[in-house]
């Protein structure tokens, strides 16, 4: 029997020592240390061992069923190793430059620059409203100091509409609305589409955004409009701007300016952009005209304030370098997924 | 508008001061300027010569061999002008002078040699006339520099009329030099008229004023003995510089003291005019203006009378029948102020903007009807010596404007401004644009107007900080913060959801947004087979075809579609935009605001395309409301792009948000055939006004859960929302979650039935359930189901 099991010792470690896969090493474990295997099949038969050998044998047995086991195990750990090692080694090399899709849509450029404003107007503490497209004549004109057959209405071809109302030719046509809505003090940007009556060129189209802003307080001075434009279109602009102003002739403010920025793209030394003059027409603004003030339910006597506009359209324009206004309600995705999301 | 440094210099010495730097201070205070043109610069060595010989050229006819004497040479020309005399003095441009930038050369024309050319207006540039060479007085020495002799060298810089709409005063260059006079802080120089009350012996003209609220006043006068027919070349290249062509001496009289003072006048033959009425039209006549045009004018436009024949269109065009010819010598003169809304609505009626009107529409200062007549007689004088005024200044004024005073203080100016003026500097600048004031206790400034600032410009205090701080000068204020109190701001919902919506649909689901018109395109429509009914409409719009406002976003958004599809096997596009309800004819609209969704794939089924849209709509319902959305009959929308079968409306609580559809086929193949397409419009702005549910923690069972899965046998026609409807009836005591797991149909083998799979979770949050409960939910739904014909394959 003693020999049987050194036979069974030197077979069972021949064979540990030569195989190759998880799978023959359990085979191994099965033939010798299964619920039929050799080893354990002399320690279930002890009893037919004579009595004076079966305490060695059994010694014996047991010793080569834990060496085996062990063996068994290190065997294991050490084709795993091995096939892990194949394994990786196998991998296919995945070409990680083949193109992903994102499946990432696109904003409207203008939604993109309306927001970016509005977050900076937020942030200064400013209410955004909103206001209609189609207008009564008193809201885009009367209640903005237009009158009816004042020479200003030429300043703005209007679309008419069969009802007497218009599609609205500014966003100042919700001042009247707003002012009432709040009253004094206020801040507050109203953002929208506006609409003239004019043939398409590059330039020139018949629906497009403006922002208007206006702030109203007790004491506001012309001095502090010019550091607010300032500060606004710094912000704007991500630079500290230089901004100038102008006289411009807008019923709803008195005084009325036009206001300039110093040439962002050539610090004012003259290029395309500013027509070699080395400033940027950016946006009329001026001190609300009493008028206005007075239709809006505020007393021009305890309050004054500054109103602004902002062409959004032309924003984008300048934002993403866009040359022909068109590209924006063309709905021409070739044009605008270019435009992304931020 | 045009203005002529020449012209300014009249009235105010701009000696010492650049031109350029001076049209630039005038940008920073007064108006826009859009441009600026330096005029003679180009013209070099012109210069008067006279004509010593005449001889005709062999074989042609209207060539002239001249000899002309240039004081220090004599020079041989070959000249074709028919006006060619011995002995008269002419612009000559010898052998390499400059004519307005074109090099004047040596040359041979019918095999003469010809070294010069005498010059035309139109050559030189001071007028249209090309009929003949200019003739220069005898007097002048020959060889002078034709600059010397023709004020050819000019700066003109024009305004842009826009930004002078509020500022009557400055349509003329006495008001621009007014202007100028003040921000270069010199005198202007009173302007030189005739003194009329020396006519005042002289027969009164017969004026009458029947619509007095139309006419404020009428001023004239008769001048006879009009000898000379053309003006002086001074004013020929002064109005040509300005815009305007030369036509006659009288013509151009009232088109030069309009340019000057923005005073329109009106010279008609005198011969005609017997007696002056001002009223308006009773009925609708034809009328033949002095353009040769023959105009219906409308009952109520106001006219000149002549007795009782209208001559003139007031304030708009003199009539042909009382024009000035090449035969009148004598002229009746209007200057007259009417009322500037009149005259605005007859030009803009008539579609005839003239000089005059565009004047007058910005409403004149009456004053200067007799300042203009004044000035008229004075520069008519120096033109043609020989006039002879033949009538008294005859005037009604029947409307003078209220003079204004404004009274305003130191410390409100300083505080409206932000900068600490002294009273003296304040009353320097006013005082500076002819405004007089008169200082009280407290700093306090008593202002007057001048009359020509008091029509309508200048009426409030607002006006003067206005007039201080563009007189001082903006960039000379320093910019100050201010403290205002800050509060919170307040963030309407509908903004949050509406661009958490865009960026949702951008981001998460690539759609794209696009921006279209509010109209719909009628061409696309046709080409799609769209069709939109009656909406509120534009009535003035350019393109008369595309008037019709939308109601609805689909048909924009299959624009974009249209456009896009043969560049994209498959995208999406979405728009938030207004829709315009218009119900009641002439009551206001009513104003929607719309998402409007179009998803559009060549590969992807339309079933699977519709719960793409779908489930785009329950992100955004969900994210921004936490709602659950219903999907019931499409009852509301009966657009024909709609699928008459597949085709949803979006519903909660009881109200329709919107639709959910597929693209009617007979639209889609219009589109591409090949295409799927998916259309949803919802109303974005009530769904901003639904109330957002709150979230509610729902504790996490601590006891094991138990899932099974039922296949439920229904009628095809069975929607998932009945089997809903039935697990809610059934009511199970453990029932904590049942998912969708698969719909499965085969006409071979159901016929027209289907399998429905789903799986329930049931679990307590007390213990864990044993098989008796377990086995009593199972059996309580089943029992349910089975009572509505829903059955389980188990």
């Amino acid at each position: 029997m003693i020999d049987k099991i050194s036979s069974i010792e030197k077979e069972v470690k021949e064979k540990i020592a030569n195989a190759k896969t998880s799978v023959s090493i359990e085979e191994i474990r099965v033939e010798f240390l299964g619920k039929k295997g050799k080893i354990i099949d002399i320690l279930k038969n002890l009893k037919s061992v004579e009595e004076t050998k079966r305490k060695e044998v059994a010694t014996l047995a047991n010793k080569l069923r834990v060496d085996i086991e062990n063996k068994i195990e290190d065997k294991k750990e050490e084709i795993k190793e091995k096939e892990y090692e194949n394994k990786i080694n196998n991998a296919k090399k995945i070409d990680l430059t083949l193109p992903t899709n994102l499946n990432i849509g696109s904003l409207h450029p203008i939604t993109i620059v309306q927001k970016e404003l509005e977050e900076i107007f937020e942030s200064m503490g400013f209410t955004v409203e909103d206001g209609n497209e189609v207008e009564t004549e008193y809201n885009n004109f009367e209640a903005v100091n237009v009158p009816k057959h004042h020479p200003a209405r030429d300043m703005q071809d209007t679309f008419w509409l069969e009802n007497g109302q218009l599609l609205k030719t500014q966003t100042s046509a919700a001042q009247n609305k707003i002012m009432k809505k709040y009253g004094a003090p206020l801040k507050a940007i109203f953002p929208g589409r506006c609409f003239r009556n004019e043939e398409l060129d590059a330039s020139h189209e018949n629906t497009f955004f403006q922002m208007e802003g206006m702030m109203i307080d007790k004491d506001v001075s012309i001095a502090n409009l010019i550091y607010f434009m300032k500060t606004l279109l710094s912000e704007i602009f991500k630079k500290e701007v230089e901004v100038r102003l102008r006289p411009g002739y807008f019923p709803f403010v008195e005084p009325g300016f036009e206001l300039d920025i110093k040439c962002i793209y050539c610090d004012g030394k003259g290029c395309k952009v500013c027509k070699h003059g080395g400033w940027i027409e950016l946006c009329p603004c001026g001190m609300i005209h009493p008028n206005v003030l007075k239709m809006g339910g505020i007393d021009p006597e305890k309050y004054s304030g500054f109103a602004f506009g902002l062409g959004l359209s032309r924003l984008a324009m300048m934002k993403y370098g866009i040359n022909d206004l068109r590209i924006l309600n063309s709905g021409d995705l070739r044009a605008l997924k270019q435009m992304y999301i931020k | 508008m045009f203005i002529s440094i020449n012209w300014i210099k009249d009235f105010v010495d701009l000696e010492g001061i650049d031109v350029k730097d001076l049209i630039y201070k005038f940008t920073m205070s007064t108006a826009e300027v859009e441009g600026i043109v330096e005029y003679g610069k180009d013209t070099k060595d012109v210069v008067v010569g006279r004509i010593v010989s005449v001889e005709n050229v062999e074989n042609y006819k209207k060539l002239h061999k001249l000899l002309v004497d240039i004081g220090n040479e004599k020079i041989n020309c070959i000249c074709g002008a028919p006006n060619v005399k011995e002995g008269i003095n002419v612009a000559f441009a010898k052998d390499g002078s400059l004519v307005n930038g074109i090099k004047i050369k040596k040359t041979d024309i019918a095999d003469h040699e010809s070294n010069g050319m005498c010059l035309s207006e139109k050559e030189l540039g001071i007028s249209e006339d090309h009929s003949g060479i200019i003739i220069l007085d005898d007097n002048i020495k020959l060889g002078t520099d034709i600059k010397e002799v023709i004020p050819i060298e000019d700066v003109v810089y024009e305004i842009d009329n826009k930004s002078l709409t509020n500022r009557p005063d400055l349509w003329g260059h006495y008001g621009i030099a007014r202007e100028i006079a003040a921000i270069t802080k010199r005198d202007l120089k009173p302007l030189q008229v005739e003194d009329l009350e020396k006519y005042n012996e002289l027969k009164k003209l017969d004026i009458n004023i029947e619509d007095k609220d139309e006419c404020y006043r009428y001023s004239a006068i008769t001048i006879d003995n009009v000898t000379k027919k053309v003006s002086s070349y001074k004013m020929k290249t002064r109005l040509t510089y300005c815009g305007l062509r030369p036509i006659s001496l009288l013509v151009d009289m009232t088109n030069y003291i309009m340019l000057e003072l923005g005073q329109p006048m009106h010279a008609f033959d005198k011969d005609f005019i017997k007696s002056i009425n001002v009223k308006t039209l009773k009925d609708k006549e034809e009328f033949i203006t002095l353009d040769d045009t023959k105009r219906s004018l409308d009952a109520g436009t106001l006219m000149i009378y002549n007795e009782k024949n209208p001559v003139a269109i007031a304030g708009v065009m003199g009539g042909q029948n009382t024009q000035i010819t090449d035969n009148t010598t004598s002229l009746f003169l209007e200057s007259a102020n009417f009322n500037a809304v009149t005259v605005r609505k007859t030009a803009s009626k008539l579609a005839l903007r003239t000089d005059a009107s565009s004047r007058y529409e910005k409403t004149l200062d009456p004053e200067l009807t007799k300042l203009a007549v004044g000035r008229f007689v004075k520069v008519l004088k120096q033109e043609d010596s020989n006039i002879k005024v033949s009538s008294s200044f005859s005037d009604l004024y029947l409307n003078k404007y209220p003079n204004i005073i404004i009274e305003i203080s130191r410390e409100y100016i300083n505080k409206k401004i932000g900068v600490e003026f002294t009273l003296d500097k304040i009353v320097d600048i006013l005082t500076s644009l002819k405004f007089i004031v008169d200082v009280k206790e407290n700093d306090l400034l008593v202002i007057n107007v001048p009359t020509f600032r008091a029509t309508k410009d200048i009426s409030s205090k607002a006006d003067i900080i206005e007039e201080i701080s563009r007189i001082y000068g903006y960039d000379n204020i320093v910019p100050q913060t201010n403290l205002w109190k800050v509060e919170p701001v307040r963030k309407e919902e509908i903004r949050t959801l509406e661009y958490g919506t865009k960026k949702l649909l951008a981001e998460k689901f690539g759609l794209s947004e696009v921006h279209s018109y509010v109209w719909y395109d009628t061409k696309l429509n046709n080409e799609l087979g769209i069709n939109t009914h009656d909406n509120l409409k534009i009535v003035n719009g350019l393109n008369r075809l595309d008037s019709t406002l939308r109601y609805n976003m689909a048909p924009t958004m299959l624009y974009s579609v249209y456009k896009n599809i043969k560049n994209y096997d498959e995208f999406g596009v979405f728009e938030i935009g207004r829709v315009f309800e218009y119900t009641n004819k002439n009551e206001n609209c009513k104003e929607h605001k719309v998402l409007g969704i179009a998803l559009s794939s060549n590969f992807k089924s339309e079933e699977t395309l519709l719960f793409e849209a779908k489930k785009m709509v329950e992100n955004v319902a969900k994210i921004y409301k936490n709602i659950k959305l219903e999907y019931v009959e499409n009852l509301h929308y009966n657009d024909n792009f709609i699928h008459p079968v597949n085709s949803f409306a979006i519903k909660y609580d009881n109200t329709i948000l919107g639709y959910i559809s597929l693209l009617n086929p007979k639209v889609r193949d219009k589109i591409n055939p090949k295409s799927n397409i998916v259309i949803v419009e919802l109303r974005i702005d009530l769904l901003a006004d639904i109330k957002n549910v709150d979230v509610v923690f729902n504790e996490i069972s601590r006891y094991q859960t138990v899932d099974f899965d039922f296949s439920i046998v229904v009628d095809s026609n069975v929607k998932y929302k009945d089997i809903e409807n039935v697990i809610a009836k059934s009511n199970l005591s453990y029932l904590q979650k049942y998912t969708l797991i698969d719909v499965y149909e085969n006409k071979l083998k159901l016929k027209d039935k289907k399998n429905v799979t789903i799986r329930f979770t049931i679990g307590s949050y007390e213990n864990t359930l044993n098989k008796d409960q377990i086995d009593e939910e199972r059996n309580k739904l089943i029992d349910t189901l089975k009572q509505n014909n829903m059955i389980i394959n188990v």
